[in-house]
Protein backbone atom coordinates (compact mmCIF):
# COMPACT_ATOMS: atom_id res chain seq x y z
CA UNK A 1 0.00 0.00 0.00
CA UNK A 2 3.01 2.31 -1.05
CA UNK A 3 1.25 4.23 -3.68
CA UNK A 4 -0.90 7.51 -2.10
CA UNK A 5 -3.62 6.94 -4.66
CA UNK A 6 -5.26 3.49 -5.17
CA UNK A 7 -7.76 4.50 -7.78
CA UNK A 8 -7.68 7.15 -10.05
CA UNK A 9 -9.13 8.12 -12.99
CA UNK A 10 -9.31 11.15 -14.76
CA UNK A 11 -11.64 12.69 -17.54
CA UNK A 12 -13.59 8.74 -18.03
CA UNK A 13 -16.28 8.74 -20.37
CA UNK A 14 -18.57 5.55 -21.74
CA UNK A 15 -21.03 5.57 -23.71
CA UNK A 16 -23.21 2.09 -24.08
CA UNK A 17 -24.66 3.28 -27.33
CA UNK A 18 -25.10 7.08 -28.82
CA UNK A 19 -28.07 7.51 -26.62
CA UNK A 20 -26.91 5.99 -23.11
CA UNK A 21 -23.82 7.95 -21.87
CA UNK A 22 -23.19 6.52 -18.18
CA UNK A 23 -20.13 8.77 -17.44
CA UNK A 24 -19.40 11.89 -18.31
CA UNK A 25 -15.32 12.76 -17.88
CA UNK A 26 -15.21 10.92 -14.00
CA UNK A 27 -12.43 12.79 -12.28
CA UNK A 28 -11.65 10.72 -8.94
CA UNK A 29 -9.07 9.91 -6.21
CA UNK A 30 -9.43 7.18 -3.50
CA UNK A 31 -6.48 7.70 -1.38
CA UNK A 32 -5.12 4.30 -0.03
CA UNK A 33 -5.99 3.32 3.23
CA UNK A 34 -9.48 5.25 2.99
CA UNK A 35 -12.94 3.96 3.19
CA UNK A 36 -14.29 6.05 0.35
CA UNK A 37 -18.11 6.30 0.11
CA UNK A 38 -19.29 6.63 -3.59
CA UNK A 39 -22.44 8.20 -3.50
CA UNK A 40 -24.93 8.87 -6.35
CA UNK A 41 -28.38 8.15 -7.50
CA UNK A 42 -29.42 5.44 -9.41
CA UNK A 43 -28.26 5.08 -12.84
CA UNK A 44 -25.86 7.83 -12.12
CA UNK A 45 -22.78 5.62 -12.90
CA UNK A 46 -21.19 4.17 -10.04
CA UNK A 47 -21.74 0.58 -11.18
CA UNK A 48 -19.90 1.71 -14.38
CA UNK A 49 -17.23 3.13 -12.69
CA UNK A 50 -16.82 -0.21 -10.52
CA UNK A 51 -16.76 -2.36 -13.81
CA UNK A 52 -14.45 0.02 -15.45
CA UNK A 53 -11.88 -0.31 -12.40
CA UNK A 54 -11.90 -4.29 -12.56
CA UNK A 55 -11.46 -4.43 -16.26
CA UNK A 56 -14.79 -5.40 -17.18
CA UNK A 57 -15.96 -2.24 -18.51
CA UNK A 58 -13.84 -0.52 -21.88
CA UNK A 59 -13.92 3.08 -20.88
CA UNK A 60 -14.63 5.02 -24.48
CA UNK A 61 -12.41 7.96 -23.33
CA UNK A 62 -10.12 9.08 -20.02
CA UNK A 63 -8.14 7.31 -17.54
CA UNK A 64 -8.32 4.50 -15.26
CA UNK A 65 -5.74 3.74 -13.05
CA UNK A 66 -6.27 1.02 -9.66
CA UNK A 67 -2.69 0.78 -8.00
CA UNK A 68 -1.03 3.07 -10.72
CA UNK A 69 -2.22 -0.01 -13.37
CA UNK A 70 -4.13 0.67 -16.46
CA UNK A 71 -7.18 -0.63 -15.70
CA UNK A 72 -8.02 -0.60 -19.52
CA UNK A 73 -5.08 -3.00 -20.40
CA UNK A 74 -6.12 -6.69 -20.30
CA UNK A 75 -3.48 -8.05 -19.01
CA UNK A 76 -2.90 -5.04 -16.23
CA UNK A 77 -6.54 -5.53 -14.97
CA UNK A 78 -6.01 -8.95 -14.31
CA UNK A 79 -2.92 -8.15 -11.95
CA UNK A 80 -5.58 -5.25 -10.61
CA UNK A 81 -7.98 -8.46 -10.10
CA UNK A 82 -5.78 -10.18 -8.20
CA UNK A 83 -5.34 -7.49 -5.69
CA UNK A 84 -8.99 -6.30 -5.10
CA UNK A 85 -11.64 -8.05 -4.50
CA UNK A 86 -15.37 -7.41 -5.40
CA UNK A 87 -18.57 -7.80 -4.34
CA UNK A 88 -21.35 -6.53 -7.04
CA UNK A 89 -24.98 -5.79 -6.14
CA UNK A 90 -26.64 -8.55 -6.99
CA UNK A 91 -24.16 -10.62 -4.41
CA UNK A 92 -23.36 -12.94 -7.86
CA UNK A 93 -21.99 -16.33 -6.75
CA UNK A 94 -21.59 -19.30 -7.96
CA UNK A 95 -25.06 -20.98 -7.27
CA UNK A 96 -24.10 -24.95 -8.43
CA UNK A 97 -21.18 -24.70 -5.51
CA UNK A 98 -21.40 -25.61 -2.09
CA UNK A 99 -20.24 -22.90 0.92
CA UNK A 100 -16.95 -24.76 0.99
CA UNK A 101 -16.40 -25.03 -2.76
CA UNK A 102 -17.10 -21.60 -3.18
CA UNK A 103 -14.56 -20.76 -0.88
CA UNK A 104 -11.93 -23.15 -2.00
CA UNK A 105 -12.69 -21.95 -5.78
CA UNK A 106 -11.56 -18.92 -4.64
CA UNK A 107 -8.73 -19.55 -2.57
CA UNK A 108 -7.24 -21.07 -5.45
CA UNK A 109 -6.66 -17.67 -7.13
CA UNK A 110 -5.26 -16.00 -4.30
CA UNK A 111 -1.87 -17.07 -2.80
CA UNK A 112 -2.63 -14.71 -0.01
CA UNK A 113 -5.82 -16.45 0.99
CA UNK A 114 -7.04 -16.36 4.96
CA UNK A 115 -7.68 -19.63 5.58
CA UNK A 116 -8.01 -18.74 9.68
CA UNK A 117 -10.25 -16.00 8.73
CA UNK A 118 -12.25 -17.73 6.39
CA UNK A 119 -12.58 -19.88 9.35
CA UNK A 120 -13.91 -17.44 12.00
CA UNK A 121 -16.18 -15.60 9.28
CA UNK A 122 -17.74 -18.93 8.58
CA UNK A 123 -18.80 -19.12 12.30
CA UNK A 124 -19.15 -15.34 13.05
CA UNK A 125 -21.97 -15.92 9.79
CA UNK A 126 -23.21 -18.92 10.62
CA UNK A 127 -22.29 -20.50 7.07
CA UNK A 128 -22.60 -24.20 6.83
CA UNK A 129 -20.04 -25.53 4.44
CA UNK A 130 -21.87 -28.16 2.88
CA UNK A 131 -24.99 -25.84 2.32
CA UNK A 132 -25.58 -24.92 -1.52
CA UNK A 133 -25.06 -21.36 -2.22
CA UNK A 134 -28.03 -21.74 -4.56
CA UNK A 135 -30.11 -22.03 -1.30
CA UNK A 136 -28.56 -19.28 1.05
CA UNK A 137 -30.91 -16.36 1.84
CA UNK A 138 -30.35 -12.57 0.51
CA UNK A 139 -28.41 -11.81 4.16
CA UNK A 140 -26.49 -15.53 3.91
CA UNK A 141 -25.17 -14.38 0.26
CA UNK A 142 -24.00 -10.73 1.23
CA UNK A 143 -22.27 -12.61 4.33
CA UNK A 144 -20.96 -15.09 2.49
CA UNK A 145 -19.38 -12.70 -0.67
CA UNK A 146 -17.98 -10.97 2.25
CA UNK A 147 -16.29 -13.57 3.83
CA UNK A 148 -14.70 -14.58 -0.15
CA UNK A 149 -13.80 -10.75 -0.59
CA UNK A 150 -12.49 -9.78 2.84
CA UNK A 151 -10.04 -13.33 3.05
CA UNK A 152 -8.40 -13.35 0.09
CA UNK A 153 -5.82 -10.53 1.50
CA UNK A 154 -6.91 -8.37 -0.74
CA UNK A 155 -5.51 -4.39 -1.14
CA UNK A 156 -8.55 -3.22 -2.07
CA UNK A 157 -11.85 -4.18 -1.45
CA UNK A 158 -14.92 -2.49 -4.06
CA UNK A 159 -18.19 -2.92 -2.46
CA UNK A 160 -21.51 -2.18 -4.67
CA UNK A 161 -24.32 -1.91 -2.84
CA UNK A 162 -23.14 -3.74 -0.10
CA UNK A 163 -25.94 -3.34 2.39
CA UNK A 164 -28.83 -3.86 -0.45
CA UNK A 165 -32.01 -5.99 0.36
CA UNK A 166 -31.18 -6.18 3.75
CA UNK A 167 -32.44 -5.20 6.79
CA UNK A 168 -32.05 -2.76 9.19
CA UNK A 169 -29.94 -5.35 11.45
CA UNK A 170 -28.52 -7.64 8.92
CA UNK A 171 -26.78 -4.20 7.19
CA UNK A 172 -25.30 -2.85 10.32
CA UNK A 173 -23.77 -6.55 10.57
CA UNK A 174 -22.32 -6.19 7.24
CA UNK A 175 -21.16 -2.57 8.17
CA UNK A 176 -19.74 -3.61 11.57
CA UNK A 177 -17.88 -6.51 10.05
CA UNK A 178 -15.92 -3.98 7.78
CA UNK A 179 -15.32 -1.39 10.39
CA UNK A 180 -13.73 -4.54 12.18
CA UNK A 181 -11.89 -5.94 9.59
CA UNK A 182 -10.37 -2.23 8.36
CA UNK A 183 -8.81 -1.79 11.85
CA UNK A 184 -7.04 -4.70 11.86
CA UNK A 185 -5.88 -5.21 8.25
CA UNK A 186 -4.42 -2.76 5.54
CA UNK A 187 -7.03 -2.33 3.65
CA UNK A 188 -8.52 0.40 0.94
CA UNK A 189 -12.31 0.26 0.76
CA UNK A 190 -14.14 1.94 -2.09
CA UNK A 191 -18.13 1.15 -1.78
CA UNK A 192 -21.02 2.55 -4.10
CA UNK A 193 -23.90 3.06 -2.22
CA UNK A 194 -27.41 5.38 -2.20
CA UNK A 195 -27.60 4.86 1.36
CA UNK A 196 -26.77 8.08 2.97
CA UNK A 197 -26.37 6.89 6.64
CA UNK A 198 -24.27 4.06 5.66
CA UNK A 199 -21.93 6.40 4.42
CA UNK A 200 -21.90 8.77 6.87
CA UNK A 201 -21.21 6.01 9.47
CA UNK A 202 -18.14 4.30 8.27
CA UNK A 203 -16.93 6.32 5.30
CA UNK A 204 -13.95 8.72 5.79
CA UNK A 205 -13.95 10.32 2.08
CA UNK A 206 -16.53 10.63 -0.13
CA UNK A 207 -17.46 10.97 -3.89
CA UNK A 208 -20.76 12.41 -4.86
CA UNK A 209 -21.40 11.13 -8.78
CA UNK A 210 -24.30 12.96 -11.16
CA UNK A 211 -25.25 11.73 -14.33
CA UNK A 212 -21.84 10.47 -14.86
CA UNK A 213 -19.59 13.05 -13.68
CA UNK A 214 -17.85 14.15 -9.92
CA UNK A 215 -20.34 16.40 -8.33
CA UNK A 216 -18.28 16.50 -4.93
CA UNK A 217 -15.23 14.62 -3.89
CA UNK A 218 -13.06 15.19 -0.57
CA UNK A 219 -12.85 13.90 3.19
CA UNK A 220 -16.14 13.66 4.80
CA UNK A 221 -14.71 15.83 7.80
CA UNK A 222 -13.37 18.43 5.25
CA UNK A 223 -16.76 18.97 3.45
CA UNK A 224 -18.83 18.78 6.66
CA UNK A 225 -16.02 21.78 7.92
CA UNK A 226 -15.88 23.55 4.56
CA UNK A 227 -19.83 23.67 3.49
CA UNK A 228 -22.19 25.81 4.59
CA UNK A 229 -25.65 26.76 3.58
CA UNK A 230 -26.14 30.37 3.99
CA UNK A 231 -29.77 32.45 3.94
CA UNK A 232 -30.61 35.60 2.95
CA UNK A 233 -34.02 37.28 3.78
CA UNK A 234 -35.01 40.33 1.52
CA UNK A 235 -37.92 42.63 2.12
CA UNK A 236 -39.35 42.15 -0.94
CA UNK A 237 -38.46 39.31 -3.72
CA UNK A 238 -35.17 38.03 -3.39
CA UNK A 239 -32.52 38.88 -6.36
CA UNK A 240 -31.06 36.90 -8.83
CA UNK A 241 -27.51 37.52 -8.13
CA UNK A 242 -24.17 36.20 -9.64
CA UNK A 243 -21.73 35.29 -7.15
CA UNK A 244 -18.07 35.92 -7.44
CA UNK A 245 -17.16 32.99 -5.17
CA UNK A 246 -15.66 30.18 -6.80
CA UNK A 247 -17.05 28.13 -4.08
CA UNK A 248 -20.42 28.36 -4.57
CA UNK A 249 -21.97 25.21 -5.57
CA UNK A 250 -25.60 26.16 -5.69
CA UNK A 251 -28.03 29.47 -5.37
CA UNK A 252 -31.97 29.32 -5.00
CA UNK A 253 -34.10 31.71 -4.67
CA UNK A 254 -37.93 31.28 -3.88
CA UNK A 255 -39.54 34.05 -2.86
CA UNK A 256 -37.97 36.70 -0.29
CA UNK A 257 -35.73 34.10 0.13
CA UNK A 258 -31.99 33.27 -1.37
CA UNK A 259 -30.48 29.88 -0.17
CA UNK A 260 -26.60 29.45 -1.23
CA UNK A 261 -24.67 26.12 -1.00
CA UNK A 262 -21.04 26.92 -0.63
CA UNK A 263 -18.04 24.55 -0.02
CA UNK A 264 -15.29 27.00 1.05
CA UNK A 265 -14.91 30.69 1.85
CA UNK A 266 -18.59 31.13 3.45
CA UNK A 267 -17.12 34.67 4.80
CA UNK A 268 -16.63 35.89 1.68
CA UNK A 269 -20.25 34.72 0.37
CA UNK A 270 -21.66 36.27 3.02
CA UNK A 271 -19.89 39.62 2.25
CA UNK A 272 -21.18 39.61 -1.00
CA UNK A 273 -24.74 38.78 0.25
CA UNK A 274 -24.51 42.03 2.48
CA UNK A 275 -23.40 44.12 -0.15
CA UNK A 276 -27.61 43.27 -1.42
CA UNK A 277 -28.57 44.52 1.99
CA UNK A 278 -30.68 41.79 3.25
CA UNK A 279 -32.71 41.88 6.06
CA UNK A 280 -31.22 38.86 7.78
CA UNK A 281 -28.16 36.32 7.15
CA UNK A 282 -28.01 32.78 8.58
CA UNK A 283 -24.91 30.78 8.06
CA UNK A 284 -25.16 27.13 8.89
CA UNK A 285 -23.93 23.86 8.72
CA UNK A 286 -24.69 21.20 6.31
CA UNK A 287 -25.13 17.14 6.60
CA UNK A 288 -24.08 14.91 4.13
CA UNK A 289 -27.68 14.41 3.15
CA UNK A 290 -27.88 18.02 2.80
CA UNK A 291 -24.42 18.01 0.20
CA UNK A 292 -25.73 15.22 -1.79
CA UNK A 293 -29.40 16.44 -2.23
CA UNK A 294 -28.27 19.87 -3.54
CA UNK A 295 -25.41 18.36 -5.72
CA UNK A 296 -27.85 15.60 -7.16
CA UNK A 297 -30.99 17.95 -7.72
CA UNK A 298 -28.27 20.42 -9.47
CA UNK A 299 -29.75 21.01 -12.91
CA UNK A 300 -27.82 19.67 -15.65
CA UNK B 1 -10.61 -24.82 -10.53
CA UNK B 2 -11.90 -23.05 -13.39
CA UNK B 3 -12.12 -26.28 -15.09
CA UNK B 4 -13.74 -27.49 -11.96
CA UNK B 5 -16.45 -24.60 -12.80
CA UNK B 6 -16.45 -25.42 -16.29
CA UNK B 7 -17.54 -28.94 -15.18
CA UNK B 8 -20.00 -27.96 -12.96
CA UNK B 9 -21.62 -24.94 -15.66
CA UNK B 10 -21.29 -27.90 -18.65
CA UNK B 11 -22.39 -31.34 -16.78
CA UNK B 12 -26.24 -31.45 -17.41
CA UNK B 13 -26.11 -30.95 -21.04
CA UNK B 14 -23.52 -33.44 -21.27
CA UNK B 15 -24.20 -36.00 -19.02
CA UNK B 16 -27.81 -36.03 -21.18
CA UNK B 17 -26.76 -36.33 -24.09
CA UNK B 18 -24.14 -38.83 -23.14
CA UNK B 19 -27.23 -40.70 -21.45
CA UNK B 20 -29.42 -40.33 -24.64
CA UNK B 21 -26.41 -41.07 -27.15
CA UNK B 22 -25.63 -44.64 -24.82
CA UNK B 23 -29.63 -45.47 -25.06
CA UNK B 24 -29.66 -44.99 -28.80
CA UNK B 25 -26.56 -47.03 -29.35
CA UNK B 26 -27.60 -49.51 -27.68
CA UNK B 27 -30.89 -49.40 -29.40
CA UNK B 28 -29.42 -49.35 -32.47
CA UNK B 29 -27.77 -52.37 -32.07
CA UNK B 30 -30.50 -54.39 -30.32
CA UNK B 31 -32.38 -53.24 -33.79
CA UNK B 32 -30.48 -55.19 -36.36
CA UNK B 33 -31.89 -58.57 -35.88
CA UNK B 34 -35.56 -56.66 -36.54
CA UNK B 35 -33.96 -54.77 -39.43
CA UNK B 36 -32.13 -57.38 -40.87
CA UNK B 37 -35.42 -60.52 -40.57
CA UNK B 38 -37.66 -57.12 -42.11
CA UNK B 39 -35.16 -57.04 -44.92
CA UNK B 40 -36.13 -59.43 -47.29
CA UNK B 41 -39.15 -58.14 -47.36
CA UNK B 42 -38.21 -55.05 -49.30
CA UNK B 43 -36.71 -57.08 -52.22
CA UNK B 44 -40.42 -57.62 -53.21
CA UNK B 45 -40.70 -54.12 -53.07
CA UNK B 46 -41.25 -52.22 -56.65
CA UNK B 47 -37.83 -49.96 -57.25
CA UNK B 48 -38.85 -46.17 -56.13
CA UNK B 49 -38.53 -43.34 -58.42
CA UNK B 50 -37.89 -39.97 -58.02
CA UNK B 51 -35.47 -38.47 -54.79
CA UNK B 52 -37.68 -40.16 -52.49
CA UNK B 53 -37.34 -43.88 -53.92
CA UNK B 54 -33.60 -43.74 -54.92
CA UNK B 55 -33.30 -42.83 -51.04
CA UNK B 56 -35.53 -45.61 -50.34
CA UNK B 57 -33.36 -47.92 -52.70
CA UNK B 58 -30.21 -46.34 -51.28
CA UNK B 59 -31.55 -46.81 -47.43
CA UNK B 60 -32.11 -50.78 -48.41
CA UNK B 61 -29.28 -51.68 -50.16
CA UNK B 62 -26.86 -49.98 -47.52
CA UNK B 63 -28.37 -51.99 -45.08
CA UNK B 64 -27.87 -55.01 -46.26
CA UNK B 65 -25.33 -55.55 -43.95
CA UNK B 66 -24.51 -54.98 -40.19
CA UNK B 67 -21.74 -52.33 -40.92
CA UNK B 68 -23.97 -51.04 -43.31
CA UNK B 69 -27.07 -50.96 -41.26
CA UNK B 70 -24.26 -49.43 -38.51
CA UNK B 71 -23.46 -46.44 -40.84
CA UNK B 72 -26.87 -45.79 -41.76
CA UNK B 73 -29.29 -45.80 -38.56
CA UNK B 74 -25.84 -44.86 -36.10
CA UNK B 75 -23.79 -42.84 -37.88
CA UNK B 76 -25.87 -41.13 -40.33
CA UNK B 77 -28.82 -40.38 -38.47
CA UNK B 78 -28.67 -40.72 -34.67
CA UNK B 79 -25.43 -40.18 -33.45
CA UNK B 80 -24.60 -36.84 -36.14
CA UNK B 81 -28.31 -35.44 -35.33
CA UNK B 82 -28.05 -36.28 -31.59
CA UNK B 83 -24.15 -35.24 -31.20
CA UNK B 84 -24.77 -31.48 -33.27
CA UNK B 85 -27.16 -30.89 -31.09
CA UNK B 86 -25.35 -31.01 -27.92
CA UNK B 87 -22.62 -29.53 -29.70
CA UNK B 88 -24.62 -26.72 -29.85
CA UNK B 89 -26.20 -26.64 -26.33
CA UNK B 90 -22.74 -27.27 -24.77
CA UNK B 91 -21.48 -23.84 -27.32
CA UNK B 92 -24.35 -21.82 -26.51
CA UNK B 93 -24.77 -19.49 -23.04
CA UNK B 94 -21.92 -19.76 -20.70
CA UNK B 95 -20.34 -16.31 -18.90
CA UNK B 96 -22.15 -14.14 -21.13
CA UNK B 97 -25.36 -15.31 -20.29
CA UNK B 98 -27.73 -12.32 -19.10
CA UNK B 99 -28.27 -12.33 -15.74
CA UNK B 100 -26.57 -16.07 -15.25
CA UNK B 101 -25.73 -16.80 -12.03
CA UNK B 102 -21.63 -16.58 -11.22
CA UNK B 103 -20.86 -14.52 -14.04
CA UNK B 104 -19.73 -10.83 -12.43
CA UNK B 105 -17.87 -13.27 -9.71
CA UNK B 106 -15.84 -15.01 -12.42
CA UNK B 107 -15.05 -12.15 -14.38
CA UNK B 108 -13.73 -10.78 -11.02
CA UNK B 109 -11.40 -13.17 -10.69
CA UNK B 110 -7.75 -12.59 -11.67
CA UNK B 111 -8.03 -14.70 -14.41
CA UNK B 112 -7.94 -13.37 -18.56
CA UNK B 113 -10.82 -13.54 -20.55
CA UNK B 114 -9.01 -15.46 -23.20
CA UNK B 115 -8.49 -17.80 -20.23
CA UNK B 116 -11.84 -18.09 -18.72
CA UNK B 117 -13.16 -18.69 -22.81
CA UNK B 118 -10.44 -21.02 -23.07
CA UNK B 119 -11.39 -23.34 -20.56
CA UNK B 120 -14.43 -23.42 -20.54
CA UNK B 121 -14.02 -24.30 -24.31
CA UNK B 122 -11.42 -26.96 -23.55
CA UNK B 123 -13.92 -28.77 -21.07
CA UNK B 124 -16.31 -28.97 -23.80
CA UNK B 125 -14.35 -30.27 -26.01
CA UNK B 126 -13.50 -33.23 -23.60
CA UNK B 127 -17.11 -33.86 -23.06
CA UNK B 128 -17.99 -33.87 -27.05
CA UNK B 129 -14.66 -36.14 -27.31
CA UNK B 130 -16.62 -38.17 -24.66
CA UNK B 131 -20.12 -38.41 -26.42
CA UNK B 132 -18.47 -39.49 -29.75
CA UNK B 133 -16.18 -41.97 -28.53
CA UNK B 134 -18.22 -43.38 -25.45
CA UNK B 135 -21.45 -44.66 -27.63
CA UNK B 136 -19.03 -45.72 -30.46
CA UNK B 137 -17.32 -48.18 -28.40
CA UNK B 138 -20.56 -49.48 -26.88
CA UNK B 139 -21.31 -50.24 -30.39
CA UNK B 140 -18.22 -52.15 -30.72
CA UNK B 141 -18.86 -53.66 -27.64
CA UNK B 142 -22.12 -54.41 -28.35
CA UNK B 143 -21.84 -56.19 -31.32
CA UNK B 144 -20.89 -59.84 -30.05
CA UNK B 145 -24.67 -59.70 -28.33
CA UNK B 146 -26.43 -60.19 -32.01
CA UNK B 147 -23.93 -62.29 -33.09
CA UNK B 148 -22.46 -59.35 -35.14
CA UNK B 149 -18.81 -58.20 -35.10
CA UNK B 150 -18.12 -54.45 -35.66
CA UNK B 151 -14.64 -53.56 -36.00
CA UNK B 152 -12.66 -51.24 -32.97
CA UNK B 153 -11.04 -49.24 -35.84
CA UNK B 154 -14.69 -48.29 -37.69
CA UNK B 155 -15.60 -47.24 -34.00
CA UNK B 156 -12.78 -44.89 -33.54
CA UNK B 157 -12.98 -43.36 -37.35
CA UNK B 158 -16.61 -42.73 -37.03
CA UNK B 159 -15.88 -41.08 -33.37
CA UNK B 160 -13.03 -39.24 -34.57
CA UNK B 161 -14.86 -38.08 -37.68
CA UNK B 162 -17.94 -37.19 -35.79
CA UNK B 163 -15.47 -35.07 -33.08
CA UNK B 164 -12.94 -33.23 -35.12
CA UNK B 165 -15.64 -31.75 -38.00
CA UNK B 166 -18.67 -31.57 -35.81
CA UNK B 167 -16.79 -29.07 -33.49
CA UNK B 168 -17.65 -26.98 -36.07
CA UNK B 169 -21.13 -26.28 -34.63
CA UNK B 170 -20.12 -26.37 -30.96
CA UNK B 171 -17.41 -22.81 -32.61
CA UNK B 172 -20.48 -21.53 -34.34
CA UNK B 173 -22.47 -21.56 -31.26
CA UNK B 174 -19.70 -19.89 -29.16
CA UNK B 175 -19.21 -16.82 -32.18
CA UNK B 176 -22.97 -16.78 -31.50
CA UNK B 177 -22.86 -16.85 -27.59
CA UNK B 178 -20.75 -13.68 -28.07
CA UNK B 179 -23.03 -11.95 -30.12
CA UNK B 180 -26.40 -12.42 -28.59
CA UNK B 181 -26.31 -13.26 -24.80
CA UNK B 182 -29.27 -15.10 -23.88
CA UNK B 183 -28.81 -19.36 -23.82
CA UNK B 184 -31.72 -19.39 -26.83
CA UNK B 185 -31.12 -17.59 -29.51
CA UNK B 186 -27.37 -19.04 -30.12
CA UNK B 187 -28.60 -22.20 -29.85
CA UNK B 188 -31.58 -21.52 -32.36
CA UNK B 189 -29.56 -19.48 -35.18
CA UNK B 190 -26.94 -22.43 -34.56
CA UNK B 191 -29.17 -25.00 -35.58
CA UNK B 192 -30.77 -23.20 -38.08
CA UNK B 193 -27.57 -23.21 -40.06
CA UNK B 194 -27.13 -26.73 -39.10
CA UNK B 195 -30.76 -27.70 -40.87
CA UNK B 196 -29.42 -25.19 -43.86
CA UNK B 197 -26.29 -27.03 -43.89
CA UNK B 198 -28.07 -30.62 -43.99
CA UNK B 199 -30.77 -29.35 -46.58
CA UNK B 200 -27.94 -28.29 -48.83
CA UNK B 201 -25.66 -31.38 -48.38
CA UNK B 202 -28.96 -33.34 -49.03
CA UNK B 203 -30.20 -31.72 -52.17
CA UNK B 204 -26.50 -31.23 -53.46
CA UNK B 205 -25.07 -34.81 -53.34
CA UNK B 206 -21.80 -33.82 -55.40
CA UNK B 207 -20.51 -31.74 -51.87
CA UNK B 208 -19.52 -35.53 -51.07
CA UNK B 209 -16.77 -36.02 -49.27
CA UNK B 210 -16.50 -32.08 -48.71
CA UNK B 211 -20.04 -31.64 -46.96
CA UNK B 212 -19.65 -30.91 -42.96
CA UNK B 213 -22.07 -33.62 -42.18
CA UNK B 214 -20.65 -36.15 -44.59
CA UNK B 215 -17.32 -35.51 -43.30
CA UNK B 216 -18.85 -36.23 -39.50
CA UNK B 217 -20.14 -38.97 -40.72
CA UNK B 218 -17.23 -40.48 -42.31
CA UNK B 219 -19.27 -41.25 -45.70
CA UNK B 220 -15.90 -41.42 -47.97
CA UNK B 221 -14.56 -43.90 -45.22
CA UNK B 222 -17.65 -45.66 -45.25
CA UNK B 223 -17.56 -46.39 -48.80
CA UNK B 224 -14.28 -46.38 -50.12
CA UNK B 225 -12.43 -46.78 -46.87
CA UNK B 226 -10.64 -43.44 -47.80
CA UNK B 227 -10.39 -40.89 -44.31
CA UNK B 228 -12.08 -37.20 -45.25
CA UNK B 229 -8.79 -35.62 -44.75
CA UNK B 230 -9.57 -32.85 -47.21
CA UNK B 231 -12.99 -31.95 -45.06
CA UNK B 232 -11.10 -32.54 -41.95
CA UNK B 233 -8.52 -30.00 -42.58
CA UNK B 234 -11.36 -27.85 -44.35
CA UNK B 235 -13.50 -28.05 -40.73
CA UNK B 236 -10.98 -28.08 -38.31
CA UNK B 237 -9.93 -24.39 -39.98
CA UNK B 238 -13.02 -23.19 -40.02
CA UNK B 239 -13.99 -24.40 -36.11
CA UNK B 240 -10.26 -22.65 -35.13
CA UNK B 241 -11.43 -19.39 -37.02
CA UNK B 242 -15.07 -19.44 -35.73
CA UNK B 243 -13.38 -20.07 -32.25
CA UNK B 244 -10.78 -17.31 -32.55
CA UNK B 245 -13.55 -14.81 -33.90
CA UNK B 246 -15.65 -15.84 -30.88
CA UNK B 247 -12.22 -14.91 -28.39
CA UNK B 248 -12.15 -11.57 -30.37
CA UNK B 249 -15.60 -10.82 -29.39
CA UNK B 250 -15.24 -12.09 -25.67
CA UNK B 251 -12.52 -9.72 -25.09
CA UNK B 252 -13.82 -6.78 -26.31
CA UNK B 253 -16.97 -7.24 -24.63
CA UNK B 254 -18.71 -5.01 -21.66
CA UNK B 255 -20.06 -7.49 -19.14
Amino acid sequence: MSDPVVIETADLSKAYDASTEALRGLTLQVPSGSIYGFLGKNGAGKTTTIKTLLGMVKPTGGIARVFGLDATNPQASVAIRQRAAFVSEDKDLIDSMTVDEIARFTASFFPTWRADLAQQYRQTFDLRPAQSVKQLSRGARTKLALLLALCRGAELLILDEPTSGLDPAAAEEVLQVLVRHVATEPLTIFFASHQLSEVDQIADHVGIIDRGRMAVAGALDDLRAQFRRIQVVFDGAAPTPAFRTAAVKRVRREGRVLTILTSADADAVVAEARALNPVAIDVAPVTLKDIFLESVNAEA
Amino acid sequence: MLWYKAWLDTRWPFLIGLAILVVLACGNVFEYPTTARLLPLADTLPHGTGIVGRAIDEAIQTQRDYRGFIWWQWVRQNFTQTWTLFAVLLGSGGLLVSGSKGALFTAALPASRKQLLGIRAGACMIELLVLAVVPSLLIWLLSPAVGESYSLTTALVHASCMFLAGVVFYSFAVLMSTTFHDMWRPALVTCLVAIGIGVVETVVRQMGGYGVFAVMRAETYFRSGALPWGGLLVTIAISASLFYAALLNFVQLDL
